[in-house]
């Protein structure tokens, strides 16, 4: 038995802050990004910080100011947001057994701040032997410095956003996120065709009111995606 | 009015999908299948929204030349394919949209 000490809370914080320092290279033209293109889709600043404190999700702010510009329903908006979210839940069925022993007050506050990164790195960090009592302190360190780093980025961003001119075509920069993000998890043939389902689905159907194309394509392509993947799931 | 329920809805919605397995419910009971599902979710909503922005010229399907964010897009594709990163891709497809936007206009 090894006689180590068990890093103090403070220690696991600072180290999950020092882990996520580099990935905010990133994290800062996205929260510009998406404070501008929250403001050009027609919400006050003060909505699209808003909406940035309670949904704290880069992409899910996306696809909601973008349908909300389309006037869409409510249940539209919150279907779309709901579908690009769903790997949250993926997130939270993986971190849950490392957090089943902290109060109620500590899962909720860890679930409000959990984002693909803070669940990224959690996870590794988790992965390694020991088990340290105050693991979640380093959640806690990685995901407060994303928090703020993000708020701060999307606050400048509404501002900066309302006077940014139309003809500079800046809304263009959402697509090319989304580009930067999608490319990458392309990685099957399985995929390849779910996208390519998804994306022509999607390009049929934009003559349906509010964005409906965007809730019809991206269901077929999951679809078609679960479809060529079924061997692999009936042999496992 | 509308627009604060949409934020408030939307906020609540992707908290509780993070709060799903950590505050409610047993990890042991999520559903294969729908573990399966969740693989497909990331390429599918990305294409879905990809496609119509950078295919779709004033409302109109238009893969030709003309269609400068086509153009932008396809070259944005491949440097993020080369180079998978989302800053990259944001100044190599923003630098041709504006250059092609410069020599046409």
């Amino acid at each position: 038995m090894l006689a180590t000490i068990d890093p103090t809370p403070r220690e696991e914080f600072i180290a999950g802050s020092r882990e996520v320092a580099p990935s905010l290279v990133g994290t800062i033209p996205f929260g510009l990004v998406v404070g501008i293109a929250s403001v050009a889709a027609g919400l006050t600043p003060f909505e699209g910080v808003s909406l940035s404190v309670l949904a704290f999700s880069g992409i899910a702010q996306l696809v909601a100011v973008q349908l909300m510009a389309a006037q869409s329903p409510l249940v539209i908006t919150v279907t779309a947001a709901l579908i690009v979210s769903l790997r949250l839940l993926m997130y939270s069925a993986a971190l849950a057994p490392h957090l089943a022993h902290l109060s109620p007050r500590w899962r909720w506050l860890i679930a409000y701040l959990m984002t693909d990164q803070s669940f990224a790195m959690t996870v590794r960090r988790y992965g390694e032997p020991g088990d340290r009592k105050d693991k979640h302190w380093f959640f806690i360190g990685a995901s407060m410095t994303l928090f703020w780093t993000w708020q701060l980025a999307v606050v400048v961003g509404v501002l900066a956003g309302a006077g940014v001119p139309a003809s500079w075509s800046l809304d263009f920069v959402v697509v090319l996120t989304f580009i930067a993000l999608l490319v990458p998890v392309v990685r099957t043939r399985a995929d390849f065709a779910a996208a390519i389902v998804a994306a022509t689905v999607a390009l049929a159907t934009t003559g349906l009111a509010y964005r409906l194309s965007l809730v019809v394509g991206s269901l077929a392509g999951i679809a078609v995606g679960l479809v060529l993947d079924r061997r692999h799931w009936r042999r496992a | 009015m509308s627009t604060w329920l949409a934020i408030a809805c939307v906020g609540l919605t992707t908290f509780l999908l993070r709060a799903s397995f950590i505050v409610f419910a047993d990890p042991q009971r999520f559903p294969r299948f729908f573990r399966q599902a969740l693989a497909f979710v990331p390429p599918a909503v990305l294409a879905a929204i990809v496609a119509p922005g950078i295919l779709l010229n004033q409302g109109r399907f238009d893969p030709s030349a003309g269609n400068l964010r086509w153009i932008a897009g396809l070259v944005a594709i491949a440097v993020a394919a080369v180079t998978r990163s989302v800053m990259a891709s944001i100044v190599a497809g923003m630098s041709v949209l504006w250059f092609l936007q410069w020599a046409m206009g």
